[in-house]
């Protein structure tokens, strides 16, 4: 447990601004898009 | 006519039902067998785990969508294979045992002409004892199961707010468990839910693994790339343990569960004690345990299954040390090495081998994750069987096999980390391939273009939608087929 703990201490810890822009709902539909299109084009490569 | 006989009603065996119906005539005949009279879109299971979701928004009855499509059911359990048929009659046939109320527990024979093994998995939780709802641990693998944990984490959280501090473990129940992203799911929903209800505080939240670093995830961990710079799942899953205050135990092989305590041994050989007032505990997984007999009555199962109940493929299984592991050992047909009328696509095919490092503890115990096989992948491959059969049965049996293997397919996994419209979070993850190439990708295994990993609203979004998404193509609603699988 011990060296997973330390692991997890020195981890990087996400800003208060970038856990806010994980919430914003204009910058998430962005990312949705975003996202979206690089899972379509995991899935196209899989269908082939 | 042909009939195409389809063991398990899961994602495998209904995707494969669906587009057979849809794509062979009328005089032709599709047939399920599968012991549950619902379908269960069993992601969303961790929604019901945690109460935010019911098990009727989770599942359907099965038998008006076989109805409406002109497919047979039968609720039942699969028990034997006759590949060959019998000494009276050479058709190939499988004995099926009713779980229908009324008829429960009548054994019956169904001939076929092809046959798709889609029993996915069962969860074996006697390798472990005390483990599951039948013990002393809980779990979410079915609806029910998930609805019975979602009772006991509102008793949880009744007593933190009565200011009594509680330790939730959640994991993986056995050293050799398979689906870390669902147990990963389940934390981060249930750390959400204790904050949610203002009990964050008075409450430890436990990881324990059999993963040998957090972000494994059954596929050897993945590298993505952000803002210029190569990253590990590993980081990054750490990083999310931090913000989210969630302690992880990895490298564990939980050893048995008494009421309020886990044992278990790790990699270095070290024995521990947890004690947990709440613990959801994933089981290993086994394939369904059909048994087969030639057409002399002799028992041809180890022929036809692998040790752990899965059927054997296409694949390479030769045993073979990790360095040597290739992504070519990997089945891209499904046909049953022994009978190229039998398929096995989803988790009913037996893996040539794992995608993480095999460990084991000086004691011997294996402590490495089994290979995940998601939802996407189980769907894939239905797909390409249904196709092969189709082909097979239009063509003749000389029509070539689609192909599909996990080598060359990609996988969307995206990870519930907490549930709400404005509230929730998920890690949205791209891998490309499931199984690592090193031939094509010789850095990582995968190709950096199409492996990725973002956490936020958008993943939850994508979750939510992906739900409604899957239940209407499961209920083969207009135009299903144009979802892809
Ligand atoms: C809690 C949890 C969360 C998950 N979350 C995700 C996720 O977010 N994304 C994702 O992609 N995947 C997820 N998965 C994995 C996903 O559920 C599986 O990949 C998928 O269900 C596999 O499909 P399958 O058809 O092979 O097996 P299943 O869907 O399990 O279907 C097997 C079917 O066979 C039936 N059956 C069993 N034995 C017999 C028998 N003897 N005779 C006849 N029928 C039989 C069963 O009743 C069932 O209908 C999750 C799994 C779990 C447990």
């Amino acid at each position: 447990m011990d060296s997973t703990a330390e692991s997890i201490a020195a981890a990087p810890l996400p800003t208060q601004r970038t856990l806010r822009m994980r919430r914003n709902v204009p910058f998430q539909l962005l990312r949705f898009a975003a996202i979206n299109l690089r899972m379509a084009g995991v899935i196209l490569r899989g269908h082939k | 006519m042909a009939r195409v006989v389809i063991l398990g009603a899961g994602v495998a065996g209904h995707t494969a039902a669906l587009h057979l119906r849809r794509w062979l005539g009328r005089e032709h005949e599709v047939v399920v067998v599968s012991p549950n009279s619902k379908w269960n879109w069993i992601p969303s299971n961790i929604w019901v785990g945690v109460g935010r979701m019911t098990r009727s928004q989770v599942t359907f009855p099965l038998a008006p969508v076989y109805r409406r499509k002109g497919i047979t059911f039968h609720q039942a359990l699969a028990t034997t294979l006759f590949p060959e048929g019998t000494a009276d009659d050479p058709t190939p046939a499988v004995e099926i045992r009713s779980t229908a109320p009324d008829t429960a527990g009548e054994t019956s024979r169904l001939t076929y002409d092809y046959l798709v093994n889609a029993t996915g998995p069962r969860l074996n939780f006697a390798a472990t004892p005390g483990l599951g709802p039948d013990g002393n641990s809980l779990s979410v693998c079915t609806d029910s199961h998930a609805e019975h944990t979602a009772g006991e984490l509102k008793a949880v959280i009744a007593k933190l707010r009565a200011g009594e501090p509680q330790r939730l473990v959640i994991g993986t129940g056995h050293g050799t468990c398979t689906c870390e992203g669902a147990a990963f799911e389940y934390t981060f929903n249930v750390e959400h839910e204790l904050r949610a209800a203002g009990v964050r505080d008075k409450a430890e939240v436990v990881y324990l693994s059999n993963e040998y670093e957090l972000g494994d995830f059954g596929v050897g961990g993945l590298t993505f790339t952000e803002r210029g710079f190569t990253t590990s799942s590993r980081t990054w899953t750490e990083s999310l343990f931090r913000e989210r205050d969630v302690k992880a135990i990895v490298r564990a092989h939980v050893q048995k569960v008494e009421p309020g305590v886990i044992h278990y041994e790790q990699l270095d050989g070290s024995e521990h004690e947890l004690p947990f007032d709440f613990a959801m505990l994933l089981p290993p997984f086994r394939g369904a345990d059909l048994t087969a007999y030639d057409r002399d009555g002799n028992d041809i199962t180890s022929r036809m299954f692998a040790p752990n109940g899965f059927l054997k493929v296409d694949a390479d299984y030769t045993a073979r040390p990790y360095e040597e592991w290739s992504a070519k050992d990997w089945p891209s047909t499904y046909e049953s090495a022994a009978y190229p009328n039998i398929f096995a696509p989803g988790i009913a095919f037996a893996p040539p081998h794992g995608i993480s490092v095999p460990r084991k503890s000086p004691n011997g115990t294996v402590i490495a994750p089994a290979p995940p096989r998601t939802g996407m992948p189980a769907g894939i491959t239905a797909r390409a069987v249904a196709s092969t059969i189709r082909d097979r049965i239009t063509q003749g049996q000389q029509a070539p096999a689609h192909h599909a293997s996990m080598a060359h397919m990609g996988a969307a996994c995206v990870a519930s980390a907490g549930t709400g419209f404005t509230q929730g979070t998920a890690a949205a993850m791209t891998m490309y391939p499931v199984v690592p190439d090193r031939e094509a990708f010789p850095a990582t295994g995968r190709d950096p273009r199409g492996t990725s990993g973002e956490i936020g609203l958008a993943g939850h979004w994508i979750k939510a939608i992906l739900h409604y998404l899957f239940i209407y193509k499961a209920k083969a609603r207009p135009l299903w087929f144009l979802i892809p699988e």
